[in-house]
């Protein structure tokens, strides 16, 4: 065993808990030596602490400054704000990386996707500046602000460096929105001038959508702002098999929250049949940060051979595996492979 | 026959607005602003980007631009002349600003978002 790491853990509502108990058995098996401090978030806790977000659950992350979630429910329109917005507001989490890449065993129509996405997350209409500026019209300000879009690119190249990423394209509409777009297309400019070795270029948002649906394989890395983003890594989730395999990091300069991208579900909350390989790949993608590299390729491994088999896989893709089922065959996998 | 315009336009309601703050975007390079009550407005919150950065803990590492939203709440029952009376007094002060937001309740419910 190497060193030991303290995560803080957010098993969220609906089926959160039960996918989150099926994660930890598998990373707990894949050799990482991970202390687990649970903590809670979203709807339940209104009850017992009037918030979503309980203080004890803001110092455990801020103590561990990393941390693995489960799904929480957003209400629409009306009623609380969301859990994951106000994280990533309260730890500056800017930097929403949503990998979508291909899984080998999941037939899909295209040869190869491996697209990272780099979603701007604190700003542009998530500023949550909406106003009724009278009885018949709704406002909300969209803020974009130049410190706020060049950390995003100088995140996006860095990260793109340090992975061996070789072409980056900012996703904008500055075409229409000259002044919010326009600012966060001249900050990626910039930076990009400082990483001559990868390529870079723009798209506008909804020729982008166009061509990721007619040719994927195209795009290597994107930078976009947070509502395009929003949008766009679902679509990119969608090529590569659907929000049931979508991993996720929110991430800030000195905090790291991982987590699945799908909803709480809450109507399947402990029939135990929900796929967890939403939060088990954002667990890998944790390893990985953690640099966990040996234990995020056996689970890794383990889990695309589980997949392959047929055998032991959710309803989702076909099976009859209950949640704990698939978990299981997978530690059962990594042991086979020792 | 009416147009889709015309049958849009028959579903206004009539609603009860009530003037109760006033949104105030102020630039500063002095970091948080700080207020005393003026007139009938006292600030409720402040935030920037969209996040509250008071009152309450703001994370040292938090990026925050020269531009911050400032929530100013009636404490009184207040006219337009009262919102004329506050920038002026908030003007005289030396607060630099870029937009006031008048805050109007509608039939009683709030027409703004709450602060992150």
């Amino acid at each position: 065993m190497g060193t030991q790491h303290v995560v803080t853990m957010l098993p969220g509502e609906g089926t959160g808990p039960e996918i989150c108990e099926a994660v930890r058995l598998v990373i707990d098996a894949s050799g990482v030596d991970i202390k687990w401090e649970y903590e809670e978030i979203g709807l339940d806790c209104l009850d017992k602490h009037g918030t979503l977000l309980p203080d004890k659950t803001v110092q455990a992350i801020a103590r561990n400054k990393i941390a693995l979630k489960g799904p929480t429910t957003t209400p629409v329109g009306t009623g609380h704000k969301s859990a994951n917005v106000t994280l990533r507001k309260v730890f500056d989490l800017y930097a929403n990386v949503r990998p979508a890449k291909l899984i080998p065993v999941l037939k899909r129509p295209w040869d190869k996707i491996d697209i990272l996405n780099f979603r701007e997350n604190t700003e542009d209409c998530y500023a949550a500046i909406e106003h009724m500026v009278s009885d018949e019209v709704a406002q909300c300000l969209k803020v974009i602000t130049w410190p706020g879009s060049y950390r995003i690119a100088e995140f996006a190249f860095k990260w793109a460096k340090a992975n061996g990423r070789k072409k980056i394209y900012c996703v904008h509409k500055a075409n229409i929105m000259k002044m919010t777009d326009g600012l966060f297309l001249d900050a990626f400019r910039e930076v990009a001038k400082k990483y001559p070795d990868i390529e870079s270029g723009d798209i506008i948002v909804d020729n982008c959508c166009m061509q990721l649906v007619r040719n994927p394989a195209q795009f290597d890395c994107l930078v976009l702002p947070n509502l395009y983003g929003d949008i766009l890594t679902d679509l990119c989730a969608g090529l590569v098999g659907g929000l049931g395999f979508a991993p996720g990091a929110n991430v800030g300069d000195n905090c790291a929250i991982f987590e699945a991208v799908h909803g709480s579900a809450p109507k399947y909350a402990g029939l135990k049949k929900v796929n967890p390989s939403a939060v088990l790949v954002s667990g890998i993608m944790m390893l990985r940060w953690m640099k966990e590299e040996a234990a995020a390729d056996r689970i890794t491994k383990a889990m695309f051979a589980v997949l392959e088999e047929r055998k032991h896989v959710t309803y989702d893709v076909g099976g009859t595996a209950t949640t704990d089922e698939y978990a299981q065959a997978i530690v059962d996998k990594m042991h086979e492979k020792a | 026959m009416p147009t889709c315009t015309d049958i849009a336009k028959a579903t206004k309601k009539k609603r009860e607005i009530k003037l109760v703050g006033i949104d105030m975007y102020i630039i500063t390079e002095k970091g948080i602003p700080k207020f005393d009550e003026i007139g009938a407005f006292k600030c409720e919150f402040i935030s920037n980007r969209g996040t509250k950065v008071w009152p309450g803990f703001v994370s040292p590492d938090l990026l925050q631009v020269n531009w911050y939203r400032c929530r100013f709440m009636a404490t009184k029952n207040v006219q337009d002349a009262d919102v004329n009376t506050f920038l002026d007094a908030l003007t005289k002060k030396g607060w630099w600003w870029s937009a006031a937001q008048k805050l109007w309740n509608y039939d009683g419910e709030p027409g703004f978002s709450k602060a992150y």
